[in-house]
């Protein structure tokens, strides 16, 4: 059984401007000791998705997200509260904005272990000295005095993992953990994810942006766009063999070491559609190079792709024609 | 500042206070029963001695050493602590009665020299506690004349005494002029003959003894504390501790007065009697809340100002707690230094259009005053003499609410032949929040004249109108309470040629008929009181006659008490005497 | 810090220099009364009036006047004495400041105790009917005049004026040493109509920076730790949202120590800014001067006081 198995999740927000579908639909797993990522633009509902599932959203949510069989869509909040920082854990993007400027940061781990353990404050801020240790900050003795302004980008965010991990989560959800920070930090960070994955058998939900950040440190990838998935797939398929117009979009917009320097990278046309307005049809259709005249009717549906075991996609393109344009250099 | 000039009642909240009620006030005073059954405010028979009194007022007292005070406000605690050598009863502002004089002054015929014979008996309290003798007559009035005490109207009415001047620079504190032969007796000699009307302002609290060898020290200083200090010669005092310090006087706070264990009493010849025992007054708050405490509560008089609803209610609901005492007058004087009110024609015009009941009306109506025929008001030695209550008949007073027609003509005898006033514009100063003014601003505006109107605060109006040298050609909110009740006191200041200053003027009318300035001179020399007040009534005239300003109201001013005060109001000060009143 | 500290001192010192020179100049050069002729009465000799004028100094030139009180005041800390009284003006100030500590003491615990918790809740509850009935009595209590506020109250609850006699009324001010229940009663109503606007403006000042704070990423990081609501509120999102709240307390209470007039006058609480109002009508320009500085002292410290606890309050301040 997989740790989490989200089904047709939904969320809506109310806005001036009328409902916002900002999650339409949504199906994912992770695995035990696995690190899924998920992947896509501003707006694609990759973060609401996880935040949804730990009740951090506001809005109308249908679905279920089941987490080791219980569904955290039925608790009670009592309920939920219990779970959110002990069995799950979140990291956010910018620990400068996420931590509280008042407090030490000592003060903030020692409180999030004691929230759900019955510890003394010393126990508790011992704890937090440990912690901070294990996620690789110098000298943590002293820095667990600091104040969150007082360390630099990179330290904030390994004592914002450390807080996640207090209570050892058996998922730890990281929503762009390194978009705010500069890439010798990221590469830093990211090796730190891998490790303490490894060590304590943790699955990660990796939210990102960032291709690159999904290869380093993915297990699984899903993509997405416009509330929906798109593709789903292993790390390695993906990057192998993407099946979707959209997905060939984003790797040919990455910088490659393997491809000539002079080759020109290529954005994908158009915004991300309105939430609000989606889109008839296939949502990606309006970006979409290769769009036919059914494709701004039918909605497609995430089907597995032939012959590739654990891959799915939502294209109406038929695979072969799909593979054959894969191959083929863009228009 | 209100008060300081007008010295008492602060005239421009008075009115203020009752042109917010003026609907109140004015729409019910249509058939109003202003004539009866208010509190007559006369001493009682059989009143019972003993109790607190407490007395409540919004405002402090100036200065509480009896050789500075000047409010009327003080004078309440003056008149309780201080045994002055001649004082009025009660209920006759008329005649000053000898208190610690043992009989009325004497003046020599040239005028110059004023002999009193004090009584023996007196003391003073504690810590002096010694017999008064003329001696510590003659220090309190010399007193007045140094720069640490600076009293206020010695130097006006004794100013005339011999060898003021070394004591007036600093170079001595001895006072050549007055005399002590023996420890009973006190000659003032002074170097014009103005002996007469010296003798009347012997009622003031100056005259009161002070003992020189105990206020010495505190006269001595930059600014005396003495008032701070002082000893007491009248049934009550200033509770102080055994050095003498008035610790029952906290500026801006309270003053509590105890009983004088020194004084003799009535077989000393004082006709006060002292009912209460003690005296409590806080100072400080909203004057209509303090009325209603009074109303509603037990034991407590007013000490200053009562708003326009308390009048209104106490008038209405509760009329033997509230009593009414004329008190002062008011006027509006024409500058008659320069055209166009040196025109006589012009003045009878401006009087006869004025209409006074509509004065009347806006500060409050029929209970707060009457309308005035001349200048002298009710309760003055002089006023019958100058025509009573209904005036001596001058056309253009006749009619309280105005006469236009009558006004055209005289503008037409002044040369304006459509009986409109076509010359330039002129220039008048009133008082914001009153609405008198804007009454009378009004009324000239309808005679045709064009008028440069300024409204001011009362501080600043007066810093115009008193100086003559800012011409300005009308101010229509003065009025004049006196310094003790005498003709002189009245119209000296305000009427006489010589009492124009460059500076504090008091005469803005700037009035210098040379034959009023000399019957004014001949009545001041006047011992007999009849023919005294006859003399300075028909004086009044002359001036109503000559139209040197227009006479618009006689105040009355009213004092609440609370429901078990039998409260005795002294008529010559417009307020509550607290040796008279007492408890039930 | 020491540095700061010094340096925040002498800021001190030279605004309240400023402050007492302004006042001087003020009074000299508006229109409004000479002192000597009012201290010198109606019919004044011009003789009489030199006299006063050189009595109380003021025959000098306007600096001269400034240099000695100056002087008086730094050395010996003399205040000088009123043209009204004759009473020392320190003497009156001082035995003024306990009334008016009392009032502006009381009155600050009650507007943060009403008004704290208020704002919180119409925080927690927005848009919901409590913090619209909230929100709508702050308005009202916040427009109503002070002073009529105090009369109301008086012509309602007072014992001896009042319609329903509950508390006691104007003028029952008694010192604490000498009788402390009358000194607490006589403070009730008083302290209610002073605090009732202070409140209303606090609730609503807090509802906005807290609603503001919880917007925040820390807030959804709390949430995220697990932390109750209640706990995210009051430990995370107060703890933000009460910074600016100490800063206009801090200045607040600045101004009421120098006397809250309009509340003293109506229930004549012996205070510095019924003093001060007294002396304002008459002119009295040694009482106007002692309480203008003693009301700027205690402000330009209070700014002090709020800076110094801001900089604790909030520590990326401090190393700013």
């Amino acid at each position: 059984m997989a740790l989490l198995e989200v089904e047709g999740l939904r969320v809506r927000f109310d806005t001036e401007d009328g409902p916002l579908q900002a999650v339409d639909g949504v199906s994912l797993s992770v695995e035990a000791g696995r690190v899924l990522g998920i992947v896509g633009e501003s707006g694609s509902g990759k973060s609401v998705t996880a935040l949804a599932t730990m009740g951090l959203v506001p809005g109308r949510i249908e679905g279920r997200a089941r987490f080791e069989g219980r569904d955290l869509l039925a608790l009670s909040p009592e309920e939920m509260r219990r779970v959110r920082g002990h069995e799950i854990a979140i990291v956010f993007q910018d620990p400068l904005s996420s931590l509280h400027p008042f407090y030490r940061v000592g003060r903030q781990l020692a409180e999030a272990v004691r929230v759900h353990q019955d510890v003394s404050r010393r126990a508790a801020r011992a704890r937090a000295v440990e912690l901070l240790g294990l996620v690789g900050v110098p000298e943590p003795a002293e820095r667990v005095d600091a104040y969150p302004h007082q360390l630099s980008g990179g330290m904030r965010q390994r004592a914002m993992i450390a807080m996640a991990l207090a209570n050892d989560p058996r998922l730890l959800i990281a929503d762009e953990p390194t978009t705010a920070l500069d890439v010798t930090v990221q590469a830093q960070i990211l090796a730190l994810l891998r490790r303490l994955q490894e060590e304590r058998g943790m699955a990660i939900v990796i939210i990102t942006h960032d291709l690159g950040v999904v290869a380093e440190l993915a297990d699984d990838v899903a993509v997405m766009y416009a509330g929906q998935i798109v593709e789903r797939a292993p790390v390695e398929r993906l990057f192998a063999a993407p099946e979707h117009p959209y997905t060939w979009g984003l790797l040919r917009s990455m910088p490659r070491l393997d491809v000539p320097r002079e080759r020109e990278l290529v954005p994908i046309p158009g915004r991300p559609p309105s939430l609000v307005h989606p889109p008839g049809g296939c949502r990606f259709h309006p970006r979409c190079p290769y769009v036919r005249d059914p494709h701004r009717e039918v909605e497609p549906a995430l089907e597995p792709v032939p012959g590739d075991e654990g891959h799915a996609v939502a294209c109406l393109l038929d695979p072969a024609t799909r593979r054959r344009l894969w191959r083929e250099p863009a228009p | 500042m209100t008060s300081t000039i007008l010295r008492r009642i602060p005239v421009g909240i008075g009115i203020a206070l009752c042109a917010v009620a003026i609907a109140a006030c004015g729409s019910d005073d249509g058939d109003d029963d202003s004539g009866g059954g208010f509190a007559s405010g006369l001493p009682v028979e059989g009143a019972k001695k003993g109790g607190t009194l407490k007395v409540v007022s919004a405002s402090d007292v100036d200065q509480i050493d009896p050789g500075q005070a000047y409010y009327q406000l003080t004078y309440l605690v003056t008149s309780a602590t201080q045994t002055p050598l001649y004082a009025y009863k009660p209920e006759d502002p008329e005649t000053p009665v000898p208190v610690l004089a043992e009989s009325d002054p004497r003046v020599s015929p040239d005028g110059r020299t004023v002999t009193v014979k004090i009584r023996s008996g007196f003391r003073f309290s504690p810590p002096v506690d010694r017999a008064v003798t003329s001696k510590d007559v003659k220090y309190a009035l010399t007193r007045g004349f140094f720069p640490s005490v600076a009293n206020q109207y010695v130097q006006n009415y004794l100013g005339a005494l011999e060898g003021t001047g070394p004591v007036v620079e600093g170079d001595t504190r001895e006072l050549s002029g007055i005399q002590t032969p023996d420890d009973r007796t006190l000659v003032l000699r002074f170097t014009t003959d103005i002996g007469a009307t010296a003798a009347q302002a012997l009622v003031l609290p100056a005259s009161a003894p002070v003992p020189e060898e105990y206020a010495r020290r505190f006269d001595a200083k930059k600014q005396s504390d003495y008032g701070f200090n002082q000893v007491a010669t009248g049934p009550y005092m200033i509770r102080n501790d055994a050095q003498g310090k008035a610790v029952g006087y906290q500026p801006g706070r309270r003053i509590e007065l105890v009983r004088n264990p020194s004084w003799p009493g009535a077989e000393s010849g004082d006709f006060r009697p002292a009912y209460v025992d003690r005296v409590d007054w806080t100072i400080g708050g909203n004057p209509t809340v303090i009325g209603r405490q009074v109303l509603n509560g037990r034991d407590m008089i007013n000490g200053d100002t009562v708003p326009a609803p308390i009048v209104k209610q106490a008038a209405t609901r509760s009329k033997e707690q509230i009593t009414f005492t004329p008190l002062g007058n008011r006027f509006i004087p024409l500058n008659m230094s320069e055209p166009p009110f040196d025109d006589v024609n012009v003045r009878k015009a401006v009087a006869a259009a004025i209409d006074r009941t509509r004065l009347q009306l806006v500060r409050g109506g029929k209970l707060t005053g009457k309308v005035a025929t001349h200048f002298l008001p009710p309760g003055s030695p002089g006023f019958e003499a100058a025509g009573g209550l209904e005036g001596s008949g001058h056309d253009f007073l006749a009619k309280p609410e105005g006469d236009m027609q009558l006004a055209a003509e005289y503008l037409r005898k002044a040369g304006f032949s459509n009986g409109r006033y076509s010359g330039p514009a002129i220039s008048m100063v009133g008082t914001e929040d009153d609405p008198g003014s804007q009454v009378v601003l009004d009324q000239f505006r309808r005679l045709g004249f064009r008028v440069n109107y300024r409204s001011l605060s009362q501080e600043a109006m007066f810093g115009a109108c008193a100086v003559p040298a800012r011409k300005v050609d009308v101010c229509p909110n003065y009025g004049w309470l006196p310094d003790f009740n005498d003709g002189y006191a009245y119209l000296y200041g305000t009427f006489n040629g010589k009492a124009i200053a460059p500076q504090q003027n008091s005469n803005w009318s700037q009035l210098n008929d040379p034959r009023i300035n000399a019957a004014m001179d001949r009545a001041a020399r006047i011992t007999d009181p009849e023919e005294r007040a006859e003399a300075w009534g028909r004086i009044d005239d002359q001036i109503t006659a000559a139209a040197a300003a227009v006479p618009t109201y006689w105040d009355d001013v009213p004092n609440v008490q609370s429901r078990n005060v039998r409260g005795v109001i002294a008529r010559w000060n417009g307020a509550w005497d607290l040796s008279f009143t007492s408890l039930e | 810090m020491a540095g700061y500290l010094a340096r925040r001192l002498l800021w001190v010192v030279a605004l309240l220099l400023a402050v007492s020179a302004i006042t001087f100049a003020i009074f000299y050069t508006l229109p409004s009364a000479d002192p000597a002729a009012m201290r010198a009465g109606r019919q004044p000799t011009p003789q009489l009036i030199a006299q006063v004028r050189e009595n109380l100094g003021l025959d000098q030139p306007v600096y001269v006047q400034y240099w000695r009180y100056m002087r008086d005041l730094v050395l010996h800390f003399d205040f000088g004495f009123s043209y009204q009284s004759n009473a020392p003006v320190r003497e009156q100030i001082l035995d003024r400041l306990p009334a008016t500590l009392s009032l502006t003491g009381g009155a600050v615990v009650l507007w943060l105790a009403i008004g704290l918790p208020v704002g919180v809740i119409s925080a927690v509850r927005r848009r919901r009917w409590p913090d619209r009935l909230a929100m709508g009595l702050a308005l009202v209590a916040i427009s109503a005049p002070v002073y009529w506020l105090g009369l109301v109250a008086l012509y309602l609850f007072a014992d001896d004026i009042g319609r329903f006699p509950l508390l006691p009324g104007a003028n029952s001010y008694e010192p604490i040493s000498q009788d402390p229940a009358a000194w607490l009663g006589s403070l009730v109503l008083p302290w209610l109509v002073l605090a009732a606007s202070f409140a209303a403006f606090y609730a609503r000042l807090l509802r906005a920076n807290l609603l503001e704070a919880m917007s925040e990423d820390y807030i959804r990081t709390a949430r995220a730790k697990g932390l109750p609501e209640r706990q995210v509120v009051l430990r995370h999102g107060m703890r933000a949202a009460i910074t600016p709240i100490v800063t206009v307390v801090g200045l607040d209470v600045g101004i009421l120590l120098g006397g809250a007039v309009l509340v003293e006058t109506v229930f004549n609480v012996p205070g510095i800014g019924r003093l001060a109002y007294d002396a304002i009508r008459t002119a009295d320009l040694p009482v106007i001067q002692g309480t203008v500085l003693f009301g700027a002292f205690f402000i330009v410290v209070a700014n002090l006081v709020v800076d110094l606890a801001y900089a604790w309050i909030d520590p990326r301040v401090r190393t700013a």
